[in-house]
């Protein structure tokens, strides 16, 4: 059998999402986060479920010393210039607010959360994903909840990942891959749109 | 010839028999597989945000584990059993789940048991808001707890709390508080070397104490050792990057270049594409 392309991996990714997800903005966010994971964490993955051991997994600390929370700000270019009043004053409860919203997108490049903001980061338009944050989390939220009743979800994207990890992994640059899908993405919406 | 006919049927009746205990086996591990499989689905899902379906891959793992402990109850079923009421946050079953692992040979099951109902009780204050109460219970399961996800989650929770409510005024009284927790992490540490997620734990709260050469430490031991998710990592390469930024204002002549050579060794280990980058980062 012929070996598909890319483009068509992942065009194939956005068919089977249309059977699951009636909200395409979750598209995005959902692929890439399924290619992340196949590609980061793919071993540990098959070690899970084969192992013996299933244990919970804890969360990462939260609260950072004020030196972290201003270094995140002022070794971010566009952030050092967006967020230099409060730099300047020194406003660390301003920044540590802020530091909330942003960490998970800019600094740690949460797969998912950087995807949903995808066009903030591009515009470099901080303050609206600081605005924006809850209210856009919480509707994805809702939004993922609400896909019910579809066991094959998981599956799919599974397949989907791991198809494109056969790429090979020195390929599969995450924002390669993540501009690619993007791309994709916004010609079926320009194409459904004519 | 008829006993040529009679040897054949005997050795197809045990080939037969020997099928059908094979396809019986197999019935019976692959429940147990399904229990796994959903169960690690629940944390994938978890990830996601579908709070939701995670919890339908959960209720789906506990369906599977309850066919198994059905047919062929085990300690390791019901253990598996626990953890995943643990996950949907039934404490109590979960506390009945581990007493059945061990009256079936677990050892461990019966202080499970009590973990997991002191687990969840603190769990249930904090949600109430009464964090004071919440963070003495988690105060004592971070050095009593035998069941690694229960000391896991309570050293995360304990770490947090201790963080967040740390004095405002009074760098002496802020730093003894510190200390203290700093010294609870490190027991946990002593008692579980490999553990990567305790090594986090120190390395983040050595960053507050502004111990930065101890901290990079710490985080390299953790990096190294393997953290429990993706996000933490990523955590922890970021603090791996601060601390290099702060030795870098900090030390000086012979001190900073035999760290920075040193640096240099691991960041290469790990290919990252500049001391200030990590791998992942997009550029």
């Amino acid at each position: 059998m012929e070996k598909k392309s890319f483009e068509q991996v992942i065009e194939d990714g956005v068919r089977l999402l249309e059977r699951y997800i009636p909200q395409t903005y979750l598209y995005f966010p959902l692929l890439s986060s399924a290619i992340v994971w196949a590609i980061r964490r793919r071993k540990e993955w098959e070690e899970k479920i084969f192992a013996w051991e299933v244990w919970i997994e804890p969360e990462s600390v939260k609260e950072k010393p004020s030196g972290f929370v201003v270094s995140f700000f002022k070794n971010h270019p566009a952030l050092s210039w967006t967020f230099a009043k409060e730099l300047d004053k020194n406003d660390i409860a301003s920044l540590r607010d802020a530091f909330r919203c942003l960490y998970p997108v800019v600094g740690l490049e949460e797969p998912f959360l950087s995807a949903l903001f995808q066009a903030e980061v591009k515009s470099e338009d901080y303050r609206k994903i600081v605005r924006d944050f809850e209210a856009r989390v919480r509707r994805a939220k809702r939004d993922m909840d609400a896909v019910k009743g579809h066991s094959g979800l998981l599956r799919d994207l599974k397949v989907f990942a791991e198809e494109m990890v056969s790429f090979g992994k020195d390929y599969l640059l995450e924002k390669d891959v993540q501009k690619a899908v993007a791309e994709i993405l916004k010609k079926k919406s320009d194409n459904d749109r004519k | 010839m008829i006993g040529n006919n009679d040897l054949i049927m005997r050795k197809m009746s045990c080939a037969v028999f020997l099928l059908l205990m094979n396809l019986l086996f197999c019935s019976c591990v692959s429940h147990l597989q399904e229990a796994k499989l959903y169960y690690t689905q629940g944390q994938e899902l978890s990830r996601v945000y579908s709070t939701e379906r995670a919890i339908a891959s959960y209720k789906k793992s506990l369906e599977e584990v309850e066919i198994e402990i059905a047919r062929n109850p085990s300690a390791q079923a019901y253990m598996i059993k626990g953890m995943v009421e643990v996950n949907l946050k039934m404490w109590q079953k979960a506390e009945k789940s581990f007493l059945s692992a061990f009256s079936l040979g677990f050892p461990e099951g019966q202080e499970w048991a009590e973990q997991v109902s002191l687990f969840g009780l603190a769990s249930s204050l904090e949600e109430m808001g009464l964090e004071e109460s919440a963070f003495k219970v988690y105060s004592y399961l971070v050095s009593k707890s035998k069941l690694k996800p229960v000391t896991l989650l309570a050293a995360q929770r304990y770490t947090d709390i201790a963080l967040r409510d740390l004095p405002q005024e009074g760098e002496k009284e802020r730093q003894r508080s510190l200390e203290k927790l700093l010294k609870s992490i490190e027991k946990l540490s002593v008692n579980d070397l490999s553990c990567g997620y305790y090594h986090y734990l120190q390395s983040q709260v050595l960053s507050h104490k502004a111990e930065y050469g101890q901290s990079f430490e710490e985080a390299v031991m953790a990096k190294e050792l393997g953290l429990p998710t993706e996000e933490i990592m990523r955590d922890n390469d970021l603090q791996i990057v601060f601390c290099f930024k702060n030795l870098k204002q900090n030390l000086e002549g012979q001190k900073w270049e035999k760290f920075y050579s040193m640096y240099l060794d691991w960041t290469q280990k790990w290919m990252w594409p500049d001391p200030e980058t990590p791998d992942w980062k997009k550029r």
